[in-house]
């Protein structure tokens, strides 16, 4: 179970260069990260792998990204594991809240 | 989708020969349909209205020759010492190059001539002990040079020369331990300077004379003792600061006045045991709102009267404070082991 607080210091250090965590924030380099990206230009490597991200995709992708998708842009930050277990923690929080309102959403949708 | 082109597809037993090449076309159909193309090197290829987007990793070969519409580039995970002369020839409109863990011990210094537009260069996890000079001379269209994780001991003002659009610089993981003067002077749209995880003991005081929009400074797990009043002057609107992680005993009692924005602070896991009055004076509220934090834990405080001025800063910004539980004072005995915050508060 990683720590959530430690995530958010490594979101700070190593992310957010080019990732932002903003509810209907604009994109930066990379794609906002708070309910993935509607209307980033993935890269077409990144859209047809078709991933769901989940706390064990992401523990792989954050090791060496440009190995789990090829063709990816992100640029390698180092991540140690526990780190990457932090990390994660707290993407799992800061998302949690749009994912569950995509859900409902998802539901009314015909 | 993104393996296909690596696999051939598999007659299962029993399917005649004829109808799984039949499906074998099929497919190649349909992936030209949805703008994939099977490149005769096993590269993935992806067009689009942009252009082409080229990525290579073993067991793909090296492409001998681009599209003349390649946008990006990638060539990873490669064993080269070198990279093949003309890799860039024809591919002017290249705008994205990822060369990163490849092993390359050297450039050639005309190796970036073929492509001006160039804005983005990743060099990550290779062996580069230098630069050739010149090697930017066409690169004035460049924003992001990451040299992160190769072997650079030292650093010349010349190798960087000709990067005027220069805005992301990432020398982490090499063996730095010294910085030449006037490194940053003709950087002046530099806004992120990455020099984390190096050997570097001192910092030369003009080092951050010259970009006009420094962000973020990246000085973490090296080897700094001092941080002096100088060295911050020049950048009043820098909003990170990360020095966790070095030896650092003694902090200029100015080292942070000026700073107008710091959003984020971290001087987590060094060697300081006090802090000189005044040092938090400018940061963060009453004057501006820390929109991330600060992180001071990891050090050795003695939780004297000397701490009185970070005891009442403290009080002020605690919900921004990272490792609360882990910023503890190390003496005098009578608080040894109890946290800052509690010290702070018995006041």
């Amino acid at each position: 179970m990683g720590d959530v607080e430690k995530g958010k210091k490594i979101f700070v250090q190593k992310c957010v260069q080019c990732h932002i965590m903003e509810k209907g924030g604009k994109h930066k380099t990379g794609p906002n990260l708070h309910g993935q990206a509607v209307g980033f230009s993935y890269t077409d490597a990144n859209k047809n792998k078709g991933i769901t991200w989940g706390e064990d995709t992401l523990m792989v992708y954050l090791e060496t990204p440009k190995k789990y998708i090829l063709g990816t842009k992100m640029i390698f930050a180092c991540i140690k594991k526990v780190e990457r277990a932090d990390l994660i923690a707290y993407l799992k929080k800061a998302t949690n809240e749009l994912a569950t309102a995509l859900f409902i959403t998802k539901q009314n949708v015909p | 989708m993104s393996s296909w082109s690596r696999q051939r597809p598999k007659s299962p037993g029993g399917i005649q020969p004829h109808v799984s090449r039949t499906l074998f076309l099929l497919l190649l159909l349909a992936a030209s349909a949805w703008g994939v193309t099977l490149s005769p090197k096993d590269c993935q290829v992806f067009r689009s209205d942009h252009g082409s987007s080229i990525s290579c990793q073993p067991p793909a070969e090296i492409p001998s020759y681009l599209p003349a519409d390649t946008v990006h580039l990638a060539v990873e995970f490669f064993n080269l010492t070198h990279l093949p002369a003309n890799l860039l020839q024809g591919a002017s409109k290249l705008q994205e190059l990822h060369l990163s863990s490849n092993g390359l011990e050297s450039l050639s210094p005309e190796f970036l001539q073929p492509v001006p537009q160039l804005r983005v260069l990743d060099l990550t996890r290779n062996a580069l002990t230098g630069l050739p000079p010149g090697l930017f001379q066409a690169s004035a269209a460049l924003d992001t040079l990451v040299l992160k994780e190769n072997q650079l001991e030292v650093l010349e003002v010349s190798w960087l020369h000709g990067l005027k659009a220069l805005g992301h610089l990432d020398l982490s993981g090499n063996r730095l331990r010294k910085l030449p003067p006037g490194l940053l002077a003709n950087f002046t749209l530099l806004r992120t300077l990455d020099l984390g995880e190096n050997q570097l003991e001192t910092l030369p005081p003009d080092l951050l004379r010259g970009p006009l929009q420094l962000e973020r400074l990246h000085l973490e797990g090296n080897k700094l003792q001092v941080l002096g009043k100088d060295l911050l002057l020049p950048q009043p609107d820098l909003r990170y600061l990360f020095l966790n992680g070095n030896k650092l005993a003694r902090v200029a009692a100015g080292a942070f006045q000026g700073l107008r924005q710091l959003d984020m602070l971290d001087l987590s896991n060094n060697s300081l045991a006090s802090v000189p009055e005044g040092l938090w004076a400018s940061l963060g509220q009453p004057n501006w709102d820390m929109r991330d934090g600060f992180d001071i834990s990891g050090n050795p405080w003695i939780c004297d009267q000397n701490l009185s001025d970070l005891y009442r800063w403290l009080q002020a910004q605690k919900d921004k404070m990272f490792s609360q539980n882990d910023t503890r004072c190390a003496g005098p005995e009578a608080v040894k082991g109890q946290t800052l915050l509690a010290v702070a508060k018995s006041q």
